[in-house]
């Protein structure tokens, strides 16, 4: 099972982090910052999979793939901003954290936007 | 799932202090610092393609134009 690897790393990763923390903090940011990447391309790479698997359920069930699409954007922006966030918060960097996700959450109405007109454009038509 | 990167950066790290230590001891203060500034660039270097590349894949698999 994977999950033994991606603890283990996680494991030697913090502990390395902490070792050269006090000596110089910025490469033990480093460290952490470079455990995180590694683990987050791992869980990318089986995500990616399940995306495929979800694809071609949508299109053999006849959804519109513009849906999907958009959903999984949102997905994609709220997971890199929540990583990107954590790394500035662990750095103690709260305010930059906090820009990080508010920029995230103003991204994600820009892409769910069309879909929020859609949905209203519809409802409007069932109102006689 | 290559761990060796965090080995090498928590090397430099290591060595990068070494050195700050060293030449603090020696009396010569600005080359220690830029010692640590070399070391630090060398590991954000290293990190910072592992993180193009990560969010390269991000890209690709969530549609992320």
């Amino acid at each position: 099972m994977e999950i033994f690897q991606v603890v283990g790393i996680g494991l030697i990763g913090t502990v390395l982090a902490v070792f050269v923390k006090e000596r110089n903090k910025e490469v033990a940011l480093l460290v952490s910052l470079c455990t995180g990447l590694i683990i987050f391309s791992f869980a990318i790479a089986k995500v990616g999979v399940v995306i495929e698997v979800m694809g071609k359920m949508a299109g053999s069930a006849g959804v519109n793939f513009y849906y999907l699409e958009t959903m999984l954007k949102i997905i994609g922006i709220s997971y890199v901003a929540e990583f990107g966030a954590q790394v500035c918060r662990d750095a103690g960097e709260g305010a930059t954290a906090t820009k990080v996700e508010f920029a995230a959450k103003v991204l994600v109405m820009v892409v769910a936007l069309p879909i929020f007109v859609a949905v209203l454009e519809s409802i409007l038509r069932l109102i006689p | 799932m290559n761990i060796e990167l965090i080995f090498q950066i928590a090397g430099i790290g290591i060595l990068t202090s070494i050195f700050h230590t060293i030449l603090k001891q020696a009396g010569k203060e600005e080359y220690a610092f830029i010692a640590t500034l070399a070391g630090v660039s060398i590991a954000l270097i290293m990190v910072v393609q592992l993180l193009a590349d990560l969010l390269n894949k991000v890209k690709s698999v969530f549609f992320l134009s």
